[in-house]
């Protein structure tokens, strides 16, 4: 009964967002005001449907109601009851109704925090995301139904959720994820609302901006717990892969980030019109390209879904209408719109445009290295492989002139900057940075680590040089305490989401270039030694956990000089139902270092093949990751954003 | 100059939607074969049921045939030992097995035995039907990899001169054997 | 922090205590390192998207093997991927090879970069006959006064394009 409701109430929400997406677009070519003033209303009734659908479904995932076939084949009695409510997104038709959900929500809140857009815009906005919504829900409803029954004959027991699936990390990634993704749609019905109404100027960037920024956060935040989780969760201790879907999710973060930067050009100087929103375009049409690549199969991944042709081709032509069809829109409305804003060559506008290239070439790799083995194959050329050694390749050249940049960019004005005042301060930043990287490496002693050397620079001249910026912005104010007042909220947003940056790179490069492992065979009370760390282990013994079985090691860790320094306690567990083995890695994490520990299989002569790992420095990537999303977070609060427009917006038309 | 400048991001969408399209349609998992055109790599191992026999690339020449990595571990390969009987009784397709060992779980106890393999293998071609002339044992999988084998099953057609002309990874079908493997084996088969 | 850092990197080059406890034994480091390297470029032909290091398929176990054999017996990084590229195809190495469409991996990023960059120089040169010419010859030292000035102006022009219809 209750799955039937969850159809009903999707079906409800496919005849509302249907309704926002024609009438209020119509109402503003008509000047229809009482078309226009219908779309909140309805934007905030397709989400309370959608989320009744998707609270019906994780319904029935808690109560085991197998004769849904997408609860039967992702979900078991004995799973425990978070799981089962997790395994409601594990699946394509679930995760597709999660986006569904997530698309009205982003829609709804629109709805309620547009006070200050003049109705028009509103009505047009909130009209584009009801088309979008009906797409959604169409392939939701018709091409993966989620509530499909197998009745009469159903299963007494659930295939169970992928092992991989069963963990933490599950029932917070794939929301913030999409709510990054699908973020962006915001971004990308700003930007055709004012492609149709021809008009692009600074108070557009700066009703934009807020929205991109709340994306681009959850979009960070999803992308860096990802990377977490199949850090601890995959049993490699690795932490990117660059595999096609990362890649997909990289490439809207990517642009994304190009976008905040262009719309602050844009609402400050009013120029790089055309280019904010060739990006804000950008970010949500490269969303729904990881949404194809990821559900139609035609990329080979790790965690792609289940293929099916049928479902790749309804996204193809979506993507098509939305991608093509806006593109097309942009590029018969955007050729007479010229910017007037008058900069020199050392300006902010330049730097920013910098920062934009940068980003730009970096999603260019990113998009090439992902496709070009399909094309490769395509073309009959054979088949190809693009991963870690081409892309690591790549970001080492970009990275270099980026960080170098952003070191310098929050220094220049508007407009014109002398190079003169900034030589002191960054001549400062740059002995320090190099005196802070030599002396890290110096106590080292290692020869061949120059990717060390030039993270640790690239990382301290971004890191300082930020401090040292905001530092100097605050005294201007008279007094430390009185700038701190003062000084805008999105300032401290970006000296620290730069910090993250630094942050990150100072973490990547030291985890390339100094990670320790070995593989060893170990009885009970053997000990190894690496990276001045002594591994210990104490005891093997077997697992019995409600929906698997397996084995699990205790170890002891101590410093070489016989310092206690943790326990850790590694698994090795099978699932019961999908006879999966997974590795639940030994974690002990420091600011400076990893300690991870993996069991393997068992050997001859009662012993372990076990994998032990030193990795330092590897927490600072997921800290660069959560300090560019506080920035976000804070520059997302700047009253600016939040301040009242008059009545006289409101009635241009 | 100026307005074609904006046309540009719409074309090389469309432009790269037309490969998104043959994707599509085609599998990601295919790959090409290095060994096409080349001769099979030296070898020198024992038959499955008589190892005394040994096989090498010189005792195999003189007729084409289809060699098939197989292993009774490998449930597709069982599936299609039927069709194949059929394949080697109606059209006389020459077929020769490549048994590929799965290495043991000592975890689970497992030693490897030839006796017992002999037995299992006997008693499961006499269910599912038994297309082989013969089977070469690939007991380490060294041959296997010389042939770039990724797994069970996959098959390749080997000219009576010993040289590789084609390496089909997957099952055969009706369909696989009609469109893709027959007219190279028929054309090979029919070189004097 | 930093005296943490230095006795921990000072540390990290220590080998195991007990080498024969390892799975693997290399002759030296460079080995060590080659074999890491390798098997994590090296493709798993039979996974849907994994290197050889991280996969435990059969056929990935023996290219494992194979390759720590190699490494054992000398062969170099190029070497141990002519060896696998000859049985598994361009397929089975992360880094595509070079030819004459895969060069464009390379050079589209490249020109693209380039073209942006030209795009903003040329836009710039277009703009120099209506050159924005500043007339402060220094910059002030920045005082108190001047950065409350440039916030209440900056608010200003904020509420004033706020209002603009």
């Amino acid at each position: 009964m209750i799955p039937e409701l969850g159809q009903l109430t999707l079906t409800f929400a496919f005849a509302l967002s249907l309704l926002l997406g024609v009438v209020p677009l119509v109402g503003s070519f008509t000047a229809n005001e009482r078309a226009l003033l219908v779309a909140k209303p309805l934007a905030v009734g397709n989400f309370v449907f959608t989320l009744l659908a998707f609270i019906a479904l994780c319904w029935a995932f808690y109560h085991d109601d197998f004769t849904v076939v997408n609860v039967a084949t992702n979900s078991s009695s004995i799973l425990p009851w978070y799981y089962k409510l997790t395994a409601t997104w594990g699946s394509h038709e679930g995760s597709m109704l999660m986006w569904v959900m997530i698309l009205a929500a982003w829609t709804a809140l629109v709805a309620q925090f547009s006070k200050g857009l003049p109705l028009l815009m509103q009505g047009r906005i909130l009209g584009i995301m009801g088309l979008i919504n009906v797409g959604f829900i169409a392939f939701s409803l018709f091409m993966s139904n989620p509530f499909e029954r197998s009745l009469p004959f159903y299963p007494v027991e659930g295939n169970d959720l992928n092992p991989l699936l069963q963990d933490f990390g599950m029932i917070i990634h794939p929301p913030l994820l999409y709510m990054g993704y699908v973020g962006f749609a915001v971004s990308f019905a700003f930007a055709i609302a004012a492609l149709i109404g021809g008009k692009f100027d600074s108070t557009w960037a700066r009703w934009a901006r807020p929205w991109t920024l709340a994306a681009w956060m959850f979009l960070t935040l999803g992308i860096m717990l990802g990377s977490w989780w199949a850090y601890k969760e995959l049993g490699w201790g690795g932490w990117w892969f660059w595999d096609p879907v990362e890649n997909a999710s990289f490439m809207p973060w990517l642009v994304g980030t190009a976008l905040i930067h262009s719309l602050a050009v844009t609402e400050k100087r009013g120029t790089f019109k055309s280019w904010t929103v060739l990006l804000a375009l950008g970010a949500f049409s490269l969303s729904l390209l990881g949404a194809f690549l990821v559900r139609s199969g035609v990329l080979v991944s790790v965690h792609s879904f289940a293929a099916d042709p049928e479902r790749g081709v309804f996204l193809l032509i979506f993507l098509l209408i939305v991608i093509g069809g806006s593109l097309l829109l942009y590029a018969s409305r955007m050729h007479s719109v010229r910017s007037q804003a008058r900069y020199e060559l050392f300006s902010r506008e330049v730097m920013l445009w910098g920062n934009n290239v940068f980003l730009l070439t970096a999603t260019l790799v990113v998009l090439l290295g992902t496709l070009f083995p399909l094309v490769h194959k395509e073309l009959g050329l054979g088949s190809i492989s693009i991963g870690e050694p081409f892309f690591n390749q790549m970001f080492y050249y970009l990275n270099i002139p980026f960080a170098l940049l952003l070191g310098l960019g929050p220094w220049v004005r508007w407009k014109q900057q002398k190079a003169a005042p900034l030589l002191k301060p960054l001549s400062m930043v740059a002995v320090f940075s190099l005196i802070l990287a030599l002396g890290t490496l110096a106590a080292t002693q290692s020869v061949t680590a120059n990717l060390a050397l030039l993270g640790l620079l690239l990382g301290a001249w971004v890191g300082l040089s930020a401090l040292l910026e905001i530092y100097q912005r605050l005294q201007q104010f008279g007094s430390l305490s009185k700038g701190i007042a003062k000084l805008q909220a999105s300032h401290y947003g970006m000296t620290l989401a730069h910090i993250g940056f630094a942050v990150l790179v100072v973490g990547v490069a030291m985890t390339l270039t100094y990670s320790e492992e070995r593989d060893v065979r170990m009885e009970i009370g053997d000990r190894v030694v690496l990276a001045g760390y002594e591994f210990e282990l104490q005891d093997v013994y077997k697992l019995n956990g409600p929906n698997y079985g397996g084995e699990a090691a205790e170890l002891d860790v101590r410093t070489v000089d016989g310092r206690y320094v943790t326990h850790l306690h590694a698994e090795k567990r099978e699932y019961k139902i999908q006879r999966m083995v997974m590795t639940e890695a030994a974690v002990h994490a420091r600011l400076s270092r990893d300690l991870y520990v993996s069991l393997g299989e068992a050997l001859p002569g009662n012993a372990w093949a076990i994998r032990v790992y030193v990795k330092p420095f590897v927490r600072w990537i997921w800290l660069g990751g959560l300090l560019m999303s506080l920035g976000a977070l804070i520059a997302l609060l700047d009253k600016r954003y939040r301040r009242p427009t008059t009545a006289v917006e409101v009635r241009h038309a | 100059m100026r307005k074609g400048l904006f046309y540009i991001p719409l074309v090389l969408f469309l432009g790269l939607s037309l490969f998104l399209l043959s994707g599509l349609f085609s599998d990601p998992r295919e790959r090409d074969s290095a060994i096409i055109g080349k001769p099979l790599p030296a070898f020198s191992l024992p038959d499955l049921m008589n190892p005394q026999q040994q096989w090498t690339p010189e005792s195999l020449k003189g007729e084409t045939f289809l060699l098939n990595v197989w292993g009774i571990w490998c449930p597709t390969c069982n599936a299609e030992l039927g069709y194949m009987s059929q394949l080697r009784n109606e059209q006389g397709v020459r077929i020769i097995g490549l048994y590929y060992v799965l290495p043991e779980d000592p975890m689970f106890g497992e030693v490897f035995d030839l006796a017992t393999l002999q037995k299992d293998v006997q008693s499961r071609l006499q269910s599912f039907g038994d297309p082989y002339q013969f089977n070469i044992l690939d007991r380490n999988r060294r041959l296997s990899m010389d042939l770039g084998v990724s797994g069970a099953p996959e098959h390749f057609i080997v000219d009576a001169d010993g040289i590789v002309r084609a390496h089909h990874i997957g099952d055969i079908n009706p369909q696989v054997w009609r469109s893709k493997l027959a007219p190279i084996y028929q054309q090979w088969a029919a070189k004097p | 922090m930093k005296p943490l850092i230095a006795l921990l990197l000072l540390v990290s080059f220590s080998v195991l205590a007990d080498g024969n406890k390892e799975l693997l034994t290399f002759e030296s480091e460079e080995q060590r390192r080659l074999y890491a390297q390798l098997t994590a470029e090296l493709r798993c032909p039979q996974c849907q998207n994994q290197n050889i290091a991280d996969s435990n398929a059969v056929v990935a176990v023996d290219m494992r093997e194979k390759t720590h054999e190699l490494v054992q017996q000398g062969y170099s990084r190029q070497q141990v991927l002519d060896y696998m590229i000859d049985r598994y195809g361009n397929f089975v190495h992360y880094q595509p090879p070079l030819n004459r469409i895969t060069i464009w991996l390379w050079l589209l990023p490249a020109l693209v970069l380039l073209a942006l960059f030209l795009f903003q120089l040329k836009r710039r040169a277009g703009q120099t006959a209506l050159r924005y010419r500043s007339d402060q010859s220094a910059e002030p030292a920045p005082s108190a006064a001047k950065a409350e000035l440039e916030q209440q102006l900056d608010n200003i022009i904020d509420r004033y394009r706020s209002n603009k219809p």
